[in-house]
């Protein structure tokens, strides 16, 4: 602890937003990024609500097709680089130097930059709005040629791809960083075996990060020299190529964004059941597993292009529900013998595991190349990944804000408020995502602003747009309760759910060093809960003696 | 002709909608029974350890062995469903592509129309925002498309044949595809820029002699 605060600046005991702006102190720089994601989520959902009233009907004249197309553009984009991989990383940065007993992350000056290199790029982006000709409009992963000079023009597109590229690098050196802090940093005892679930899925992330993240550097890099007469991605090759790259990140984000909301789901259930997390040494080898095989599933979004052997990637995607199984088997053997309380964190968990499962299971049909070739580009494919990333990674990641919530703030969020929102959003998601599969299957394409007047289509459509609204009332309802938990609060103490992991040992919020009293000794991966059981055991024990 | 009597059948011929119905009425039965047993065990599990003392919850947290079978158990799962996809697969992309197809006809995307060209009649058929002509083919026997496209990647989809494969600039990829009778829809499945929602196309599939005199009447007679 001396050598940490020896080197703590100054600077960080700073108040105010040149503090929060210039504080290298993590839990600061977790909290920045992840308000900055929050309210990046916030603008990606009125984009969404946006693109929902134009497809309430068949031939809306709501919004026009370049804006459509710009819409579901910018969508895809701020919430993926601007919303779930960062929070996903914010996460990380406030909670595992608390989780493994560190006092601050591995080099913060870097990971500040990081953090500021981000938000230029997620700034950067969202100015194409102002640009003439519009924003980016050539999808989330702006396929070459599409995304060249020639077809899609004009200087939004341009800060397209240097917003991702910023934002790619920002995340990068973070995680890089968080990879630093978990490696250096861990408090005596606490081996890697030893480590809090949460933070083993942290690892693999930014493991992941550290190891995708440079191909879309190169990827944005190459596209922008593309469009400003490079002609690098040209001809067939040229266009297999990029998807090649790009995928080569993509597959591996999408697992990114999906283990730290898994890990902070599993951290609620845990401590919600009174009961240490089930199959530890088999979890931390399925998310290997996991990770492993991320890397080489992404020829799977191309089976269709002719430009790949299919039936490598249908063998290491359908190996997937391997390692899946085996956390659905934890979480399983994690309830069983529990004793389980149905509190907001608790039930956000059970709706990401129960929800996340279609967007799974639909994971491993789409796995397949023959049902992908009607699948593919299709409203079948929308809904298979809204399943895993809305229904899935964002209830997860409700779960860890109820969860951690008191943590970071000292006040209890309400928990009647919480339930009304979580009644929102799960009748809100399955309205909206899951009709998709049947208008998928019938033959609605992904990325149209108007679609024919097929029998049953109209209906779909409009059940969609209602559950997209009724979603914007469970976020509404969440930012109210945060409002009124902030205004009244209602304080949390140190541990208000008798956690496992170290966090809950320190006050709420934690002080600038984290930890200000000494440990407690670390000697499996859910050390509070060690010290409760031994503290049932000494009760008993003069139980039986008084009675013997 | 009728639907539920198909005449490839007869020819051995191979066709997209009937083996992707096949391999759907396997994955999506499992998919359910799985989503349906996690669900229920969740939901037993949380109706009978609901409000128990924490002091009596369970302290055991480890079962490797089970783990480890379980694990077996999932691998054969994928095994099965991999052998499935795979001879299922070599039917609709090998076998499918080697069928002697009956007429050739060229696919030509661009931004925002296809162009359907009858080499043997010597006539091309346009669809998208020129306006809406009939892509027609002969049911019942195997149609050749010989897939490009002239600027972004469009994806030639005719969601009836469960069938999709993308039209990229500089190559030109083969799909043969066999036709029940009837009217169906087709579009471009990849995002190709401002209109491509426009990029919509009408497959009509007629009877081999009535697609002859439509390609005579409609083509140019060739030269003798």
């Amino acid at each position: 602890m001396s050598l940490a605060s020896t080197r703590s600046p100054r600077i960080s005991r700073m108040s105010g937003w040149l503090g929060t702006l210039t504080s290298t102190d993590h839990k600061r720089m977790g909290l920045t990024l992840g308000v900055c994601s929050l309210f990046f989520f916030l603008l990606g959902g009125v984009f969404a609500l946006l693109m929902r009233t134009q497809l309430a009907q068949s031939n809306m004249q709501f919004v026009s097709d370049n804006s459509y197309n710009e819409l579901f553009t910018m969508h895809g984009s701020t919430m993926i680089y601007l919303f779930v991989t960062p929070m996903a990383i914010a996460m990380g940065l406030y909670l595992v130097p608390l989780q493994i007993g560190a006092t601050r992350v591995s080099a913060p000056r870097l990971c500040l930059a990081g953090l500021w290199t981000w938000l230029c790029g997620g700034l950067v982006m969202q100015q194409g709005w102002f640009a003439s000709g519009g924003a980016g409009r050539a999808g989330w992963s702006s396929y070459a040629p599409l995304s060249n000079g020639t077809n899609t023009p004009g200087v939004g597109q341009d800060l397209w791809v240097i917003g991702v590229l910023l934002a790619a690098c920002g995340m990068f050196v973070m995680a890089a960083c968080l990879v630093a802090t978990i490696a250096r940093r861990r408090a005596p005892g606490m081996s890697l075996l030893r480590m809090p679930v949460f933070t083993w899925t942290e690892l693999v992330s930014v493991l992941m990060v550290v190891g995708a993240f440079p191909m879309l550097i190169l990827v944005m890099i190459l596209l922008y020299i593309d469009r400003h007469g490079g002609h690098i991605f040209t001809g067939f090759a040229g266009a297999i190529d990029y998807q090649d790259l790009f995928w080569f990140f993509g597959h591996p984000v999408v697992y990114v964004m999906f283990f730290p909301y898994l890990g902070a789901a599993a951290e609620a259930i845990a401590v919600s059941s009174h009961k240490r997390w089930f199959g530890y040494i088999a979890f931390v080898a399925s998310m290997m597993m996991f990770a492993g095989l991320s890397m080489a599933v992404w020829s799977h979004h191309m089976y269709v292009t002719g430009g790949v052997t299919n039936q490598y990637f249908a063998f290491t995607s359908t190996a997937l529900l391997v390692p899946a199984g085996i956390e659905y088997f934890d979480m399983v053997g994690t309830l069983i013998g529990g004793s389980i309380v149905l509190r907001t964190s608790m039930l956000f968990a059970l709706a990401f595991f129960l929800q996340f499962l279609v967007g799974g299971l639909s994971g491993i049909f789409v796995a397949s190349p023959v049902l992908d070739y009607q699948a593919y580009g299709t409203y079948i494919i929308v809904a298979h990944f809204h399943y895993t990333l809305f229904a899935g990674s964002i209830f997860g990641f409700f779960a860890g804000v109820y969860h951690w919530f008191p943590k970071i703030s000292g006040a209890l969020l309400r928990e009647r408020l919480g339930k009304l929102q979580l009644l929102l959003m799960v009748v809100g998601t399955n309205l909206t995502f899951f009709p998709m599969f049947f208008l998928g299957n019938d033959g609605m394409p992904r990325r149209v602003s108007r679609y024919p007047t097929h029998p049953g289509w109209g209906t779909l459509n409009e059940l969609e747009t209602i559950g997209a609204g009724i979603i914007a009332l469970g976020v509404l309802t969440f930012l109210v309760n945060v409002f009124v938990s902030l205004r009244r609060p209602v304080p949390a103490g140190d541990d208000p759910w008798l956690g496992h992991t170290l966090e809950w040992a320190t006050t709420s919020p934690p002080p600038p060093l984290n930890f200000e009293a000494a440990l407690p000794p670390i000697r499996s991966y859910a050390p509070l809960l060690d010290l409760r059981e031994a503290e049932i055991d000494r009760a008993r024990e003069r139980a039986e003696v008084d009675a013997g | 002709m009728h639907a539920s009597s198909p005449v490839w059948a007869v020819q051995g011929l191979i066709d997209t909608r009937t083996e992707y119905d096949h391999l759907f009425s396997i994955y999506v039965p499992i998919a359910i029974g799985v989503f349906a047993l996690i669900a229920v065990v969740v939901l037993v599990a949380v109706v009978i350890y609901r409000r128990r003392p924490p002091e009596r919850a369970a302290r055991w947290h480890e079962n490797n062995p089970l783990e480890g079978s379980y694990a077996v158990l999932l691998a054969c799962v994928a095994a099965f469903l991999l052998y499935l996809t795979f001879t299922t697969e070599h039917k609709v992309d090998t076998v499918a592509n080697q069928q002697h197809p009956s007429v050739v006809i060229k696919v030509s995307a661009s931004k925002w129309e296809w162009a359907f060209t009858y080499p043997a009649y010597g006539f091309t058929e346009r669809s998208g925002t020129v306006g809406r002509e009939p892509l027609v083919v002969p049911a019942g026997q195997a149609v050749r498309f010989e897939i490009s496209s002239v600027d972004v990647i469009h994806s030639f989809w005719i969601p009836a044949l469960r069938y999709k494969h993308d039209a990229i600039p500089g190559s030109i990829q083969i799909a043969t595809l066999v036709f029940r009778p009837g009217v169906f829809p087709g579009q471009c499945a990849e995002f190709c820029g401002l209109r491509h929602a426009d990029m919509i196309f009408t497959a009509y599939a007629v009877s081999p002699t009535a697609f002859a005199t439509w390609a005579r009447s409609r083509g140019t007679a060739p030269t003798p």
